[in-house]
């Protein structure tokens, strides 16, 4: 792999670290398997490229990006929480929904961003390559957010958050709000994806509507892997983890493509990610099963 | 302080599972008054403390806490006037939060939860003197995820937590019904500590009519959703389990004749 791709995968690997984040606060800190996610993306994208297109600061437009996912996550908790719709269910209402509204957002399925202004292009017309200044830019912002996260889940309200998705009982005997806790930790989660969209948006130079297919499964793919290999309780390892989680994918897709294993192609590469995921949440079941059966064989003995 | 004022409880209302749970029950447990409840499966018991907590929806009647009207509040609402230890070790404990974590959830108990650090030094110092009066060595431990911890030791734990904030109302739903012999007469005798060195209004169900009698001042035995007899003071002292059974008997009785008047 040449510099130049590892770069840009480990861009693209730090863009996806925040989906990551995105979807370890709804599947691991919540519980509610969330699959907005591959509607807010898109979003995000659609509502950066459309507001920069019409004249509005980068900035602004992926701040608005931001909050078009959070809305989206709101839309998932209210049919969740008010209406008691199953969570899965809830949040695939709203990532179809959100498919004809991203279209609409556009006026089209697709814009493309060339040579329009994006939040990079001030550092870019200082004459730095686009490349570190994307790698640079997207950088910092994922450490700006994860840190945002710790901090948060350390604060009062954060261990109510933690404690909603383990034993809600709990929460509710304590006086706090499960409703709300679910509110808020869907709108953070889709804003936090969205915003990755928006950024995603203006590093390719454009926005689709059916980049988000899969975002779930990425996600997961960041969080699992991440949490196998860096494991621990502490909640600044876990975001850690998570965000190397994502990079690593990225990474080992990469490799795996560009070494031209296995004859793979780009297009292999949800099913990959499918099965790898797959393995993932199955394996450690297995492990504990294959743990019993040893030690229930060798109980016996002692009869 | 807790006023129940004329409580229905009705499970089902309409269908031929229609439960009656609770019937015009009204009892008022004064600030203070450390109160046992008694009574056989489904005689009411545990949904009467959930009328108190708001676990349980009311059909009719009213409940008063401290004097503020809260019939119509959830549960989270309520958490601001009463603290609670449940008969499931698990549920009243965050098993994936440290020790600290879980007593820093309780010490926010039906407050504003912010920005702020949830574990601050300061914070920290306090719950490790709190932690310190169970004498079973936790305040070592205080980072230790609570899912480390037993049964007990989390019940223990559960018991500390409901300290933690102001409320004076303590309501244990059979708090030691899930523990061992030992475990649980090391847990009864910490509620009767903790609720002296805090002065708290206590509403205790449980199973045991021995338990029932050695704690607290007043008793309470509900049969088929109705209080059928409330002793306290010194009637109550001289009282053991046996003529707690005699009066469960002759108070079932009457009921008996009741029903068979009305048949009749």
């Amino acid at each position: 792999m040449s510099l130049f791709a590892f770069l840009g995968t480990l861009e693209i690997g730090l863009i996806y670290g925040l989906v990551a984040l995105g979807v370890y606060l709804t599947f691991r800190i919540l519980d509610f398997p969330d699959l907005t996610v591959d509607g807010s993306f898109p979003m995000g994208g659609a509502v950066a490229a459309t507001a920069i297109v019409a004249g509005i600061n980068p900035w602004v437009a992926t701040i608005l990006a931001t909050f078009s996912g959070a809305f989206c996550g709101l839309v998932t908790a209210f049919l969740a929480v008010r209406c008691g719709i199953l969570h899965l269910l809830a949040s695939i209402l709203t990532m179809i929904a959100a498919f004809s509204v991203n279209i609409r957002i556009m006026g089209r399925p697709n814009i493309a961003l060339l040579g329009e202004p994006t939040i990079f292009s001030p550092f870019e017309s200082l004459g730095f390559d686009p490349l570190h200044v994307h790698l640079g830019v997207i950088f910092i912002l994922v450490v700006c957010s994860s840190l945002f996260v710790i901090r948060l889940l350390s604060s009062d309200f954060g261990l109510g958050l933690r404690a909603t998705g383990v034993n809600s009982q709990m929460v509710a005997a304590q006086g706090g709000n499960i409703g709300l806790f679910t509110y808020f930790g869907l709108a953070l989660s889709n804003g936090l994806v969205a915003f990755s969209g928006a950024l995603f948006a203006q590093s390719n130079s454009f926005a689709d509507v059916t980049s988000g297919v899969g975002t779930i499964v990425v996600g997961l793919a960041a969080v699992i892997l991440g949490q196998t290999l860096l494991s621990g309780t502490r909640i600044w390892v876990a975001v850690s983890a998570v965000i190397l989680g994502s990079i690593l994918y990225r990474l080992s897709v990469a490799f795996a493509l560009s070494s031209g294993m296995f004859g793979l192609q780009a297009s292999d590469l949800n099913l990959i990610t499918a099965v790898l995921v797959a393995l993932a949440l199955v394996i450690p079941k297995m492990k504990n099963t294959v743990q019993c059966k040893m030690m229930s064989g060798r109980l016996p003995d002692s009869d | 302080m807790i006023d129940l004022k004329d409580i229905d409880v009705i499970f089902n209302p309409g269908t031929v599972l229609e439960n009656k749970a609770l019937r015009n029950v009204s009892l008022t447990v004064p600030e203070g008054q450390f109160l046992t409840v008694i009574g056989s499966n489904g005689a009411g018991k545990s949904t009467l403390l959930g009328a108190v907590s708001g676990e349980t929806p009311i059909f009719q009647g009213t409940v008063k806490i401290d004097g503020l009207e809260v019939t119509k509040l959830g549960v989270h609402q309520r958490a601001k006037l009463a603290a609670r230890v449940f008969q499931n070790p698990l549920a009243g404990t965050c098993a994936s939060l440290s020790i600290e974590e879980n007593m820093a959830l309780a010490f926010k108990r039906g407050r504003r939860r912010g920005w702020r650090l949830a574990l601050s030094s300061k914070r920290r110092r306090f719950f490790r003197d709190r932690i310190a009066i169970l004498g079973i060595g936790l305040e070592d431990r205080l980072s230790d995820s609570i899912g480390l911890l037993s049964g007990g030791q989390r019940q223990a734990v559960s018991l500390v937590m409901a300290t933690l904030s102001d409320s004076h109302l303590l309501l244990l739903d059979e708090h030691t019904a899930a523990l061992d012999p030992r475990m649980a007469t090391f847990i009864l005798e910490l509620t009767n500590t903790v609720v002296k060195e805090f002065s708290l209004t206590v509403m205790m169900v449980t199973h045991s009519m021995k338990d029932a009698l050695a704690s607290g001042e007043r008793t309470i035995m509900l049969h088929e959703g109705k209080i059928i007899f409330d002793v306290a003071g010194r009637e109550r002292q001289k009282m053991d389990v046996s003529n707690l059974l005699e009066l469960f008997n002759q108070a079932r009785d009457e009921d008996l004749g009741d029903d068979s008047l009305l048949l009749g």
